[in-house]
């Protein structure tokens, strides 16, 4: 591989990596507060992209448009599914165990009526720039829409980071996050951090799913491709939202690399031994942040 | 006539695999979205053993549970030990790695134009036995004193820990059990549907699989049973309503879990005793009894 190639891909394995990273994120944000691996991040990642979709053809042919209407609606789809699905049984003070499985059952309707629904299409986004490619350094040719989703998912994990470090919400997230019970205890509204959380993750899904429904086209099996995410979440120390970030941008890297040096065929399975062989190693992800069972 | 035949088989085949998801999440809570997995490892197995080695069919069967158990090692040792949601986020990524692996491979394995020829072994009969054999074997365990140990574990780990349990082994005893009659049930669905392919089992069957088990109720083998069967032999039936049923059921989970999480079926199991009980009500009760 040339070294002009090798650059590209490194480039657009760090855009499509920065997608992961959002992705893992908004699957870690949720397991922080409340302890489960939520599947219904990919569902409302799925659904979104429809959303995002339907905006784009029908209602706002910009960019900007569409995208922030997708992502304030992923919001309200996020925090939708918390009130219908997950609200009763945190209030009933349920197990674990039932969040989790109401989650599989929201990323399986999901699935399922969007296949139902338009199943059988395959649904492309419009054309948002004129210019499809341009030239970084006068060497590179880079997409437009990869440094577009690279800058914007920065954008938004700056923004996030910058909420939970200042706003007093952003404050009480991050303190449910290390335990849920002490915080209701010091007077904060446990319901309200969760609707919160939940609609971070919604909005968190939806600039996943508008970008997926971009890169590929739109299919209800988007909401698959979440395997991604929970594997930046794995290397990055589950728990750890900095450390998904750094290994959702590494997993793009590798991936990209890996697709261009020994095909598409063989990639997921060395990243799937990959990780394997790293939770063998070293079962805190590269943060070094183990989550255990407390009583 | 036929076509019930054919229903039946795969209903009963259906039942197989819940029920081997039945141990794993209703003895340990543990959570396997991978179980797939292990269904198209045996398929495999007995798919490529009887139609590119010519093995037996009979021994192409024990082969599919010994690649099951393999498998089953390889990835439960390293994950168990960790939290449970280690465990059923790699299982997830070991379901998505065999079906890659079987399209890398599609030279052997015919990858996505999937394998055909496998011969017809596994009629009703076999099917049937089988099903009673892993029904009753698995609704027994439950009431071991290992069973019950299980059971605890799930409940509380940590207290069983405490108590002197070896968590660990006690959870890679079961997922092994789990991946072999999982394994067997593919070997035999290979020799039922005579076509396999690398998408027969995704991640969403596998995790049909575990939500069935939570309508009839984590408590019961007999829920699990009855939900499986209304489930499979519903589809089976109602084919044009195929993607919907998934909405249905889904619709139906939720419903379940929020306003009775302890499943349909709650703890109660059929038995022979209440069978009997039944009869004896209708005789005419003693006076003052």
């Amino acid at each position: 591989m040339g070294s002009s190639v090798f650059y590209q891909q490194v480039i657009s394995g760090i855009s499509l990596g920065g997608v992961y990273a959002v992705m893992a994120v908004g699957f870690g944000i949720v397991f922080n507060v409340l302890r489960f691996s939520n599947f219904s991040h990919g569902g409302v990642v799925a659904i979104s992209a429809y959303v995002g979709l339907f905006i784009s053809w029908n209602i706002f042919p910009s960019f900007w448009m569409a995208f922030t209407a997708t992502a304030l609606l992923g919001g309200v789809i996020g925090l939708l599914v918390e009130r219908l699905v997950f609200r009763p049984i945190r209030v009933a003070g349920k197990p674990l165990t039932y969040f989790f499985v109401n989650s599989i059952t929201v990323a399986m309707v999901a699935q399922q009526s969007l296949s139902a629904l338009w199943g059988h299409e395959y649904f492309p986004y419009p054309t948002f720039f004129e210019r499809a490619a341009m030239l970084v350094g006068g060497v590179f040719v880079v997409s437009q829409t990869y440094l577009l989703m690279l800058g914007i998912s920065a954008l938004t994990l700056l923004g996030l980071t910058v909420f939970l470090r200042i706003t007093k919400l952003g404050i009480a997230i991050r303190a449910a996050s290390s335990d849920i019970y002490t915080p209701p205890l010091m007077g904060v509204n446990t319901d309200l951090i969760t609707g919160v959380t939940f609609v971070i993750a919604g909005m968190l899904a939806a600039v996943t799913g508008f970008f997926l429904g971009m890169t590929y086209s739109v299919t209800p099996f988007l909401g698959a491709l979440m395997i991604k995410g929970i594997i930046a979440a794995i290397i990055g120390g589950m728990g750890s939202l900095g450390g998904g970030v750094i290994a959702g941008i590494l997993l793009g890297v590798g991936e990209s690399l890996l697709i261009a040096e020994v095909g598409s065929s063989v990639t997921p399975i060395i990243i799937y031994l990959g990780i394997v062989i790293l939770l063998l190693i070293r079962p805190q992800g590269i943060a070094g942040k183990l989550t255990t069972v407390k009583a | 006539m036929a076509f019930y035949t054919a229903v039946l088989e795969t209903t009963l085949l259906f039942s197989i695999f819940v029920l081997s998801v039945y141990m794993l999440s209703g003895l340990t809570g543990l959570f396997s979205l991978g179980h797939g997995a292990f269904i198209t490892i045996g398929a495999y197995t007995v798919g490529l053993g009887t139609t590119r080695f010519g093995l037996p069919i009979w021994f192409c069967v024990i082969l599919s549970v010994v690649v099951g158990l393999f498998a089953g090692l390889v990835i439960g040792l390293p994950t168990l030990k960790l939290r449970r949601d280690y465990f059923l986020l790699v299982t997830f990524m070991f379901g998505e790695m065999v079906r890659a692996l079987l399209l890398w491979t599609a030279q052997l394995t015919g990858g996505a134009m999937g394998l055909a020829g496998i011969p017809y072994a596994a009629e009703l009969p076999v099917i049937g036995v089988s099903t009673i054999v892993i029904l009753v074997f698995v609704a027994n365990l439950k009431k071991t004193a290992f069973g019950r140990t299980c059971i605890a574990i799930r409940d509380d780990e940590l207290a069983a820990q405490a108590m002197g349990v070896n968590v660990y082994w006690h959870k890679v005893k079961v997922f092994l059990l789990s991946a072999a009659i999982a394994s067997y049930g593919g070997g035999l669905l290979a020799l039922n549907m005579t076509f396999i392919e690398p998408n027969l089992f995704n991640w969403l069957e596998s995790a049909k699989l575990i939500v069935i088990i939570f309508v009839g109720g984590i408590n019961s083998v007999t829920g699990s049973l009855f939900t499986a069967i209304l489930y499979y032999s519903f589809g089976e039936v109602f084919r044009f309503a195929h993607v919907w049923r998934d909405v249905i059921l889904g619709v139906l989970v939720i419903l379940v879990i929020v306003f009775r999480s302890q499943g349909l079926f709650g703890a109660w199991e059929l038995s022979l005793t209440w069978i009997s009980s039944l009869f004896r009500k209708i005789r005419p009760a003693k006076s003052g009894g």
